[in-house]
């Protein structure tokens, strides 16, 4: 058996699979509002009952992009010239073989920029979410609250596919890291040689 | 599209003010009516009560006191209600299927049933009609698409003593409104049409009404451009990762031979 690190801690795994859930079932619900889908308000059976899920759901993914805060941030702001250069070569995901991309650490440059756009447009979403939600009577914030979740809206249903294909079938194995959280340190040392340096394994 | 009314039979509402002698049948008669509870009100100075729309006030006569070069002092009358528009903006940002509906008379109904109590509708609507009752649902002059439907008038225009209030086919009401001298009609083309439509002898500002009433341009924004982003954006990235995953295949960690 070759030796394992620990990439993701369980309570991390654990928030990760709310932030997911409570996402999926968010915008799943968001398409039914948005184009009045009549077979996905079915699914909850009635107009109302969506409409509650779709809140209270609101509530639980705003604690778990919270959460997320304290596993992401500061590593999604710790960035660098090779953070840059890694932009400059697609993260190496344009080539057909293996290429070299400048060390990363924990999380690569995508990761972070990607963590740091659901972060942004995740308070968007959440504020005027909560806005058309308990506000009631101030017309122009209302109307400001649906142009910015619907414009948040456009930008996770891009993003999210995106990371999930980019966690699931561009990378295999790394899907592993969101159930066990181990990584093979051998991989480890390939994928993240910043980290492996950090705590002294390289 | 059930959104927009069917030009050939639609109905609507003629307001001509100059006749209304602001007796309030017609808020009489929609409350009998639609069963609508009383409310208490509040005295602002002016005979006009209750002050505005409410859950339980569909329609009500507005009094306004406007000087003209001649009379210093004058009391106009206007009917205020739904305006039942061809291209509503309450039906365009609902988000609930047919919790605000089209009827076949071309009026803008609604199912309290379906509603989810957002209140989009209200912030949707350029004219500041829809209310919410205590059940936390939409409520608003349906132009009695249960007595319409019937062949009957709406309560309002049923009880109302002058003519200020007359329903019948757009097309005719407008024809006859112009007839009687009036050159322009509000409503004929504002918002795709109005079902409420106005024959005024002066300027709409002094009824209380927009000279060009309008849809919030944030929803239609919404409407033309991010509801179909929202489209385009999911399926361009559920098509972008296939075929990067077919053409440029998993990322590796170091060369491997193809096998």
């Amino acid at each position: 058996m070759s030796e394992m690190v620990r990439k993701a801690t369980i309570a991390e795994i654990v928030n990760h699979w709310i932030l997911a859930v409570s996402c999926i079932l968010l915008i799943i619900t968001g398409y039914g509002f948005l184009f009045q889908l009549k077979p996905v308000y079915a699914l909850f059976g009635s107009n109302y009952t969506m409409k509650v899920v779709h809140n209270w759901t609101g509530l639980v993914f705003t604690l778990s992009l919270f959460g997320t805060m304290f596993n992401y941030l500061h590593e999604a702001l710790d960035l660098s010239s090779d953070d840059w250069n890694w932009i400059k070569m697609g993260g190496g995901y344009l080539t057909k073989g293996h290429v070299d991309v400048p060390p990363m650490g924990k999380i690569n440059t995508g990761q972070k920029l990607y963590y740091l756009a659901i972060l942004i447009g995740g308070l968007g979403i959440i504020a005027s979410g909560f806005a058309i939600w308990l506000v009631q009577g101030m017309r122009t914030l209302t109307l400001l609250s649906h142009l910015i979740h619907n414009l948040c809206f456009v930008l996770f249903v891009v993003a999210v596919p995106a990371h999930i294909y980019l966690g699931t079938l561009a990378n295999p194995g790394l899907l592993q890291i969101m159930i066990s959280g181990m990584v093979p340190l051998e991989v480890a040392k390939k994928r993240y040689p910043k980290w492996m340096k950090e705590i002294g394994k390289l | 599209m059930a959104n927009t009314p069917n030009k050939n039979n639609r109905k609507a509402i003629l307001v001509t003010p100059e006749v209304c002698i602001g007796c309030r049948g017609c808020q009489t008669a929609c409350k009998s009516w639609n069963q609508l509870p009383g409310q208490k009100t509040k005295n602002l100075g002016t005979y006009q009560n209750p002050p505005d729309l409410a859950s339980s006030a569909f329609n009500i006569i507005r009094y306004s006191e406007v000087p003209s070069e001649t009379n210093p002092v004058r009391w106009l009358f206007v009917s205020r209600r739904c305006m039942h528009c061809a291209d509503a903006g309450c039906m365009k940002i609902c988000p609930a299927p047919g919790a605000i509906y089209r009827t076949k008379e071309g009026a803008v109904a609604f199912d309290k049933e379906k509603c989810i109590g957002c209140r989009l509708c209200v912030a949707g609507c350029p004219f500041d009609v829809p209310r919410y009752d205590k059940d936390n649902k939409i409520s608003k002059c349906h132009l009695c698409y249960d007595r319409i439907a019937e062949g009957l008038q709406p309560a309002c225009a049923k009880t109302c003593p002058t003519g200020a209030l007359r329903f019948g086919d757009r097309d005719k009401l407008i024809e006859s409104a112009k007839q009687a001298g009036y050159g322009k009609i509000y409503g004929e083309a504002d918002l795709g049409g109005l079902g409420s439509i106005f024959a005024f002898k002066d300027a709409p500002k002094l009824y209380g009404y927009a000279e060009k009433p309008n849809i919030p341009e944030s929803v239609i924004f919404w409407h033309n451009v991010l509801k179909p982003l929202a489209v385009i954006g999911l399926g361009g990235a559920v098509a972008g990762a296939l075929i990067h995953f077919a053409v440029i295949g998993p990322h590796k960690d170091e060369e491997v031979k193809k096998s």
